[in-house]
């Protein structure tokens, strides 16, 4: 019997129930010869020149086709295009032909095992998969060698789209009107199918394994991207239960729509403000489009990085007061410039060092530049008059760095004062909460600042110890784990104690279950990115507050990871039984699923 | 011999008929596939030969897949070289390329690479 269950990666959220067809199942092996005589050289190399003139125009005339819904993968097509006219890659399988004595086919196929040996030792993973771009080119110069069978026609009604992979020029050759999901052999995480399928709106499903063996054209699947599987000819029931599911689904898309603009604010709690976290100015219209009350962090670096020339002040205040207009009369949290570790300025290339993440980034980069650092305040304290301001200070290590940048930031008032110029005397200050040894401090640190807001994504790697990206560890990244719960806690209670408001900007905020905990310690304001927030409000809008309080309890004093993330996945699924497959965790929910 | 029309690279001439430049990414993702493919392309439309460095590594500027071989991430100072006679217009297309042209505007980047094909 053949496998009637497939498990992949999603790219693409939602829920199709259709027919099944294969993108151009493999050509028969006719296997070409791979020796020629050296009198054959001649021949060889006109049939790969015309095979590489085929498939460019092949490429150019599917770029011409594009339709509207599709312009942003013309940059894909583009770079096939290159690729097809790549001088390497023609020269490398050319010189095969001429020196190695080796048929078209087989001269293509050692040119492109040399250029897929060479991506296998670059580091980046996504320049390492542009190495399937390649392969995609190579395989329809190869389908131009052999001579490409015709390949079945798709169906007349709406299908299911299986390939092994699926290029932009693939779809073009098919009605994108007809394919309402795609899914495919090949692909991960930042794979093109995956871009595609979000801006078609469609499910999508990748790296699903062997489906040309175990799929016939027109067997009935269902592919349900919000567990990443696939369903070949299930039986009646099954289909019902999934069409049930696909409609609860559009309509809780179109509630989280509807709603959007509703306070998040549980039943007989408090108001929680849901705030966006964004990288430049035009994003605040995204953010108050999904109902966020204004910016959470505004992540500064853009403006500095996209830049040869370092910004001069006038540019700064410009983006920031651009900025500050467009939110108001909501808040817009400045993070000032955090560089280093990830992300470099120019100048910073220069510096070796061994250990980035423990390095000169965040506010040790500005207090040791400080003419970057005090142009960058200027220009805040300058817009600040155009909105509703507040500033922080990334990666404090403990009182000493925060009383230093302090005395920047009063030094340049001062400087504003002389010369005249307006500014907001009363835009809060605060700092984020990143490095245990803030968070150990946070009783002293929250007499000085006006708020605090936790960075979780650095906090769980410098206080575990661990890097999410590197897949040897990545499993200890557990935003539950007691000790983050704790840390947390611990900060949330000092700065009450001082009066002090604390709000999460990292992405445990816009974990489902991560929230409920946060909001059992008291979390006053949440920020995240503009997608997330609709779904995250109509959470807070339905939760038992006491319970919140009751579970954080049980994640402070826990024996076991595994059973706080059980714990908390089971509250919430009682309390949202029909939503809660809708959304996606950072919790590895697979072992207790 | 220095350009100094330009105040955002300055463009130098060691020798004649050799120009260089420095530049940074401004891309969020780097020299990813899109932008290789526009600077590959355009590098194809000049005589001279074109080169890109970075960190010591040097790629053929016509061959996108030498380009994406450097992997240059946002930030990383690129080194344009042309050797040839048109090596001035050369090196002036591909800097201003990576300085104006890579911006995350979609809209922008999507009608460009639609020229580009």
């Amino acid at each position: 019997m053949k496998r009637n269950i497939f498990h992949g990666i999603s790219v693409s959220a939602g829920i199709a129930i259709g027919r099944a067809f294969f993108l151009a199942r493999k050509f028969p092996q006719v296997q070409a010869a791979r020796e020629i005589s050296p009198t054959q050289t001649g021949t060889e190399l006109a049939r790969l020149d015309a095979a590489f003139e085929s498939t460019r125009r092949e490429i150019e005339d599917a770029g011409r086709r594009i339709p509207p819904s599709l312009k942003d993968q013309t940059g894909i097509l583009a770079a096939h295009l290159m690729i097809c006219r790549d001088p390497k890659l023609i020269q490398a399988a050319r010189q095969a032909v001429k020196s190695d004595f080796l048929s078209a086919e087989w001269a293509l196929e050692k040119a492109v095992a040399a250029i897929a040996e060479s991506f296998s030792l670059i580091e980046d993973s996504y320049i390492r998969e542009r190495l399937q771009d390649v392969r995609a080119v190579a395989e329809r110069i190869m389908g131009h060698l052999r001579g490409r069978l015709a390949s079945a026609l798709p169906p007349d009604e709406p299908f299911i789209l299986l390939a092994h992979d699926i290029t932009p020029a693939d779809t073009l050759e098919l009605s994108l009107k007809q394919i309402i999901a795609f899914a495919t052999e090949e692909g991960s995480r930042t794979a093109h199918t995956g871009i595609m399928a979000r801006s078609l709106q469609i499910p999508a499903v990748v790296g699903v394994g062997a489906l040309e063996e175990a799929v016939n054209d027109g067997d009935m699947l269902v592919l349900d991207a919000l567990e990443g599987l696939i369903l070949v000819n299930p039986d009646q029931a099954v289909l019902s239960r999934y069409q049930t599911q696909q409609n609860k689904f559009s309509a809780f898309q179109a509630t989280l729509r509807r709603n959007a603009k509703l306070p998040a604010e549980p039943p007989g709690g408090f108001r929680v403000a849901v705030r966006g976290n964004i990288e430049t100015p035009d994003e605040v219209m995204a953010v108050l489009k999904a109902g966020g009350e204004g910016i959470g962090l505004y992540r500064t670096e853009y403006g500095f990085i996209c830049r040869v020339e370092p910004p001069s002040e006038e540019d700064l205040f410009e983006e920031y007061r651009r900025l500050l207009s467009a939110a108001a009369p909501h808040k817009v949290v400045f993070r000032t410039l955090d560089v280093g570790a990830d992300k470099m300025l120019w100048d910073q290339k220069m510096l070796e060092e061994a250990n980035p993440a423990l390095g000169l980034r965040g506010i040790r980069y500005c207090l040791r530049n400080q003419d970057v650092f005090r142009r960058q305040l200027r220009a805040i304290l300058r817009a600040s008059m155009y909105g509703n301001a507040a500033l922080m200070f990334p990666m404090i290590s403990g009182p000493r760095e925060l009383r230093q940048a302090k005395a920047v930031l009063n030094e340049v008032k001062q400087e504003l004062d002389t010369s005249k110029v307006p500014f907001d005397r009363h835009m809060p200050v605060g700092l984020m909460i990143e490095l245990p040894a803030a968070a150990m401090t946070a009783d002293i640190l929250a007499r000085e600042v006006d708020f605090f807001s936790i960075g979780t994504n650095d906090l769980i790697q410098y206080s575990i110890a661990v890097d999410r990206t590197n897949k040897h560890v990545s499993s200890l990244h557990q935003p539950l784990h007691p000790g983050i719960v704790r840390t947390i806690k611990l900060v949330v209670d000092m700065a009450h104690m001082a009066g002090v408001p604390v709000s999460i900007c990292g992405e445990m905020a816009s974990d489902p279950y991560c929230l409920l905990i946060l909001l059992g310690m008291g979390i006053d304001e949440i920020s995240m990115a503009p997608q997330a927030i609709p779904g995250i409000k109509h959470i807070i809008r339905h939760l038992d507050l006491d319970e919140c309080t009751r579970l954080a309890r049980e994640a402070h004093d826990a024996g076991s990871i595994q059973a706080v993330n059980r714990l908390v996945k089971l509250t919430l699924a009682q309390a949202f039984p029909d939503e809660l497959p809708f959304y996606i965790s950072l919790l590895d929910t697979g072992d207790f699923a | 011999m220095l350009d100094t029309s330009n105040n955002r690279f300055i463009l130098y001439e060691p020798e004649p008929g050799v120009c260089e430049a420095q530049v940074a990414i401004a891309d969020s993702l780097g020299l990813h596939a899109r932008p290789a493919a526009l600077l590959a392309r355009a590098a194809q439309q000049f005589e001279a030969e074109l080169f890109i460095s970075a960190a010591g590594q040097r790629a053929d500027a016509k061959s996108i897949l030498d380009i994406l071989s450097l992997s240059a991430g946002r930030g990383t100072v690129l080194s344009l070289r042309a050797e040839g006679k048109d090596c001035a217009a050369a090196v002036r297309t591909l800097a201003e390329l990576i300085l104006t042209r890579f911006r995350e505007d979609e809209d922008e980047a999507a009608s460009t690479a639609e020229e580009a094909l």
